[in-house]
């Protein structure tokens, strides 16, 4: 039951490998393909729900020895979140037309790759399936093969895989520092670790993830990663993959360095501060609709890290929340971007509201919850900072649909099935802001699974 | 041991980087291979313990072999990623005849000219639709000018 979602992408994965993704059928049975990892991962969702977690050790292997397997609600929000992005990129692809054959085989092994990485309860295990999606991306960021797509393909490779040996060297660490990989296991130990090796773990697996995730002082591959690449490409990447960095900072860090990420809270809540007024600051003097959104998403996981750093159920709950709504609105945006048309144009119009905060859409909802954070844990500069933020994305934004909408009278439209992938996507982000509670009870759910949030 | 395994760690991670900042693909990518062993090297360090070979039935100290296992994964790896790698820079090779970055960088704006009489009027954010489309032709007509 557990395996299911990994093994129905993985053999998926494997049978489009050899057909031909740009025949309109192959496709299609990749769309299928992800579909039916959807509702396995829901079905799974909706077992953990009511049960709790569940956990499973790969191959017949007593506990403790094999690889362990291990789903939480948290898990779940992630996977669920990470296939739902990839869907909506791969449908987008395929009714747009696939231009290259490997490219539905890819994006169905990056989702085996993330689904499997949020599923597994052991660190190295955890590296295995973050490089399994990392090589897709790498595969994908060429996609499209001009001078640019190979130039930000590089400039992804290059800092990606320093990324990912970063993480590794984190992971041997803490394997030569508690002499477990299980992540359970390690959690238990971790306290017994002196101080300073502790720490200097935590650090390593930290600057990994934030690469990952584009945080502020790691920030320089983002933008040209993300104008250089084709829009599907760009969407996967700020929607999906960007997931990893968000999961691994709340799992390692909430879950295995608790005591490190309290220590850190302070740290955290500067490069926090200074992403998001960086971010705002570049997207505002830019004027490429895929550049301001690149240093968009510098932004706004700041407010991520922040979350993170304050801490305690409230906290988690809403870096959780952000998570969920940023990708969506990222992924929006990114597909969005590059349609021309009154429908595309509507779309673009609602996640650029989301990312502002304005109400009907979803992107609120996740500013709200920071801003009970800050007023529940007293921290006016953070309120502060909240409204600066939200203030400048609004005019950026405001900037970007301007200029958009004079784009749009002076072109005829894209194709209209584009076009309908992209405005079922705002309608998705619609309707969770018209209505948030399933989403929030979820998130909810899913931060109380940390045993930091247990504690009251 | 320590101080000499650490050294051998610390010498190819810096080559590796030194590497890494090269303009040139095929160094760029010799560098990534380092500093991937350099990782590898690293997990073999954390692991190092003096002992019999771990074959039951277990009698006397042995080595542990948990992280030799996670070292041929990481090899295993590193070795995809470096094929990978080195098939874009193949394919950079075929379609512009050159391994440098920045004469990449040189067919990237060129190309961005090309496209400029289309996108003059307020198209700079849409720029995006018209890459990729280039028919092989095209591709080849524009190596043969970078040479």
């Amino acid at each position: 039951m557990i395996a299911l979602p990994v093994a129905v992408l993985w053999f998926g994965g494997f049978v489009l490998a050899v057909l031909d993704g740009t025949r309109k059928p192959a496709a299609w049975l990749s769309v299928a393909v992800l579909a039916s990892a959807i509702l396995s991962t829901m079905a799974l969702g909706i077992t953990v729900y009511q049960d709790g977690p569940m956990s499973l050790a790969v191959g017949g292997w007593s506990f403790g020895v094999g690889i362990t397997l291990r789903v939480d609600m948290l898990s779940i929000v992630f996977a669920l979140l990470s296939q739902g992005v990839l869907l909506a990129a791969l449908v987008y692809e395929v009714v747009n037309e696939v231009g290259a054959r490997i490219y539905p085989a890819v994006v169905l092994f990056m989702g085996l790759g993330l689904t499997g990485l949020v599923f597994t309860g052991d660190a190295f295990n955890f590296y295995v399936f973050f490089e399994i999606s990392m090589i897709s991306a790498y595969v994908l960021s060429s996609y499209g093969e001009s001078p640019r797509q190979f130039r930000a393909a590089f400039v992804f490779i290059t800092v990606n895989l320093l990324g990912s040996v970063f993480f590794l060297i984190g992971i041997s660490a803490i394997y030569h520092t508690t002499g477990f990989l299980d992540m359970y296991r390690i959690r238990d130990q971790m306290p017994l670790v002196q101080e300073n090796p502790a720490i200097l773990s935590a650090t390593i697996i930290f600057v990994a993830f934030s690469i990952k995730l584009g945080l502020f002082p790691f920030h320089f591959w983002l933008p040209a990663v993300y104008t250089g690449t084709r829009p599907s490409v760009a969407a996967i990447l700020s929607g999906a993959l960007a997931n990893i960095g968000t999961y691994g900072l709340i799992r390692f860090g909430a879950d295995i360095f608790p005591r490190e990420l309290r220590q850190a809270a302070p740290v955290l809540i500067a490069l926090g501060t200074a992403s998001i007024i960086y971010g705002a600051i570049q997207a505002l003097s830019r004027h490429a609709t895929n550049e301001v959104l690149a240093y968009s998403a510098i932004g706004q996981v700041g407010y991520i890290l922040i979350a993170l750093g304050i801490g305690g159920p409230a906290g988690y709950t809403a870096a959780i929340l952000y998570t969920v709504l940023n990708s969506t609105n990222k992924a929006l945006l990114f597909l969005s971007g590059s349609l021309r048309g009154w429908l595309a144009g509507a779309a673009f119009a609602i996640g650029a509201f989301s990312v502002a905060g304005v109400p009907p859409a979803s992107g609120f909802l996740g500013k709200m919850a920071l801003f009970q954070v800050g007023i529940a844990e007293d921290r006016p500069m953070l309120v502060a900072l909240i409204f600066l933020g939200g203030a400048l994305s609004f005019v950026y934004m405001f900037q970007l649909y301007r200029r958009r909408t004079a784009e749009i009278e002076a072109h005829d439209s894209s194709p209209w099935g584009a076009q309908v992938v992209v405005v079922m996507l705002a309608l998705v982000i619609l309707g969770i802001g018209v209505w948030p509670d399933p989403l929030l009870n979820l998130v909810e759910r899913a931060a109380l699974s940390l045993p930091e949030a247990q504690v009251p | 041991m320590i101080l000499v395994i650490s050294l051998a760690i610390a010498v190819m991670f810096a080559a590796g980087a030194y590497l890494m900042l090269k303009r040139d693909l095929i160094r760029l990518i010799a560098g990534m291979i380092l500093i991937g062993n350099a990782a590898n090297l690293f997990i073999m360090a954390s692991g190092l313990r003096r002992g019999a070979a771990p074959i039951l039935p277990v009698e006397e100290p042995t080595a542990d072999p948990l992280v030799q296992a996670m070292v041929l994964t990481a090899i295993v790896i590193s070795f995809a990623t470096a094929a990978l790698a080195l098939a874009l820079v193949y394919r950079v090779y075929i379609s512009h005849y050159s391994v440098d970055l920045s004469r990449l960088s040189a067919a990237e704006e060129q190309q961005a000219e090309r496209d400029e009489p289309m996108t003059e009027d307020l198209r700079e954010g849409v720029r995006d639709d018209t890459d990729g489309e280039a028919s092989p032709d095209d591709r080849r007509a524009r190596a043969e000018a970078i040479r």
